[in-house]
């Protein structure tokens, strides 16, 4: 397949090129320059032909929306995790103005880059959502897709909230196949610090398994699976994207997130 | 009570101000100029120190703003106006917000392909229409607000104006309501008992009593005791 990753400049898009270029034809972009290790097209998202020109000739996007774009907070925003605990209360206006910033990402740019794709006949996304959507749930709810999402208004959460909407009007109209994964708190393979241990964390290795078992799976005009690595006191089942999707994260593949 | 009035010089803008200078004092802001009595602003809602500055002192926010074909503007207002608007009346303690849309905010071609008595309290489906996904972007930020804090969100959706002194046969639309009727199903909003409400956030089909029954607007007489005096049987009676 020929297959575009957004957020080009981010890590996890980076470690999905050089997975997935072993059997597809990858590329990939970022509203930043970046370099990468495959090829890379720099491209705002927005309403024009650059964006028309990006998705032509491509049979599946990846769609990791905000990350990696430093106008909207950086590759720390990799998979909408690691934002959980930021106070959601207002502050002062520079946050205010990165809120927006990641809001118009998740909604404008996904809208502008949808669309093009089903009008250039993309036949798939994969989404990259978010289990911070669940964050202020209480720990005792054993909650899986059939629970209706609870986003505090922190904007990364509330953002990738968002830009789930937006993918679920383009597949509710069958104009393009989605999968949509919603990402556990995303550890970098070598990230230094160990954090506090967190039962919804999710190892590289497994989120990059994930998408390519999303890429590899029939294509479902909507489909919604939880994704996080197999820890003991695991926050998320992951029992649909193991039944439906074949997701078999590997058992002590974790990085950082034990 | 003191209202801040956001798109005051979009069309449905100066029937709400009409409808409301007698029992409120009005703020009266939009990035447009409007010729208004009233205390005027400039904002641009999608300008969040903009809104923050105009919500100040506050105690409800009427949201009239709507930008509809251009893609940049649409999402902008629509949406992230929403987001700013929230955000304000979060940081000022304002307990209500009215939030007006197009009927697909919340109820898309989905539900009108195939639908009647189409609830306003149904889950949203607005499509991917421009308009509509924009405006159901936001509508979903206010909900997600009201699940955060202690604000309420009235959303009055809305489709078809028109003028309750110049008929205009035809147009036999299924949502639809003269502009007088839709500014005091406004001014009985800003009236609810908040405290009664089933929810914080709360959406209504803002129509004339129309015999179609496309659309439900059960909710509104039940909880806002608005009756439309405006029948608008020169658009729906056979001649």
């Amino acid at each position: 397949m020929n297959v575009l990753i957004t957020a080009g400049a981010s890590p996890l898009a980076q470690s999905l090129a050089r997975a997935l270029s072993r059997e597809h034809e990858v590329c990939l972009t970022d509203t930043v320059d970046a370099t990468a290790p495959s090829p890379f097209v720099r491209c705002a998202l927005d309403h024009d032909a650059a964006t028309d020109r990006l998705v032509a000739g491509r049979d599946a996007i990846i769609h990791l929306a905000a990350c990696g774009d430093d106008s909207v907070g950086g590759a720390d925003s990799v998979g909408g995790a690691g934002d959980v605990g930021r106070a959601g209360d207002a502050g002062a206006a520079d946050d205010e103005v990165s809120a927006n910033r990641l809001i118009d990402a998740q909604t404008r740019r996904t809208y502008n880059l949808l669309l093009a794709a089903s009008e250039a006949g993309v036949g798939r996304c994969v989404y990259a959502g978010s289990l911070n959507i669940y964050a202020n749930c209480p720990d005792e709810w054993a909650i899986d897709e059939q629970w209706r999402p609870r986003p505090s208004t922190d904007a990364p959460v509330l953002a990738q909230h968002l830009g789930e909407f937006v993918c679920r009007e383009f597949a509710r109209e069958g104009r393009i196949a989605v999968t949509c994964l919603r990402l556990g708190n995303l550890r970098q393979p070598d990230a230094a610090a160990c954090p506090a241990a967190d039962p919804a964390g999710l190892a590289e290795a497994d989120a990059v398994h994930a998408f390519a078992c999303a890429l590899a799976a029939p294509a479902e005009p909507w489909g919604v699976y939880h994704i996080q690595s197999p820890l003991p006191d695991a926050r998320f089942s992951t029992a649909k994207a193991r039944e439906e999707l074949g997701y078999a994260p590997r058992p002590g593949a974790t990085g950082g997130a034990t | 009570m003191r209202v801040l009035i956001l798109g005051g010089a979009a069309r449905l803008g100066p029937y709400v101000a009409r409808a409301l200078q007698d029992e409120h004092t009005l703020r009266v802001t939009d990035i447009q100029p409007v010729e208004t009595s009233h205390e005027y602003q400039r904002v641009d809602i999608g300008a969040p120190d903009d809104v923050l500055r105009a919500a100040e002192g506050m105690d409800a926010i009427v949201n009239c703003s709507v930008v509809r074909p251009d893609r940049q503007a649409a999402f902008d207002v629509n949406a992230r106006g929403c987001y700013n608007m929230m955000r304000a009346a979060v940081t000022h303690g304002i307990p209500l917000v009215i939030n007006t849309g197009p009927h697909f905010t919340l109820e898309g071609s989905t539900y009108t392909a195939f639908d009647y008595e189409i609830s306003p309290d149904a889950p949203p489906h607005p499509s991917t229409n421009l308009y509509a996904l924009s405006k159901g972007l936001g509508q979903e930020i206010c909900k997600v607000f009201t699940e955060n804090y202690d604000v309420h969100v009235l959303c009055f959706l809305f489709f078809s104006f028109r003028d309750h002194d110049a008929p205009e046969p035809g147009g036999n639309h299924p949502f639809a309501i003269t502009w007088r009727d839709a500014a005091q199903a406004i001014r009985l909003g800003l009236t609810v008992d908040l405290a009664a409400l089933p929810s914080r956030c709360e959406v209504f089909n803002i129509l004339a009593d129309l015999p179609h029954q496309k659309f439900s607007s059960a909710k509104n007489k039940r909880i806002l005791g608005f009756t439309p005096q405006d029948l608008l049987e020169d658009t729906w009676r056979r001649r």
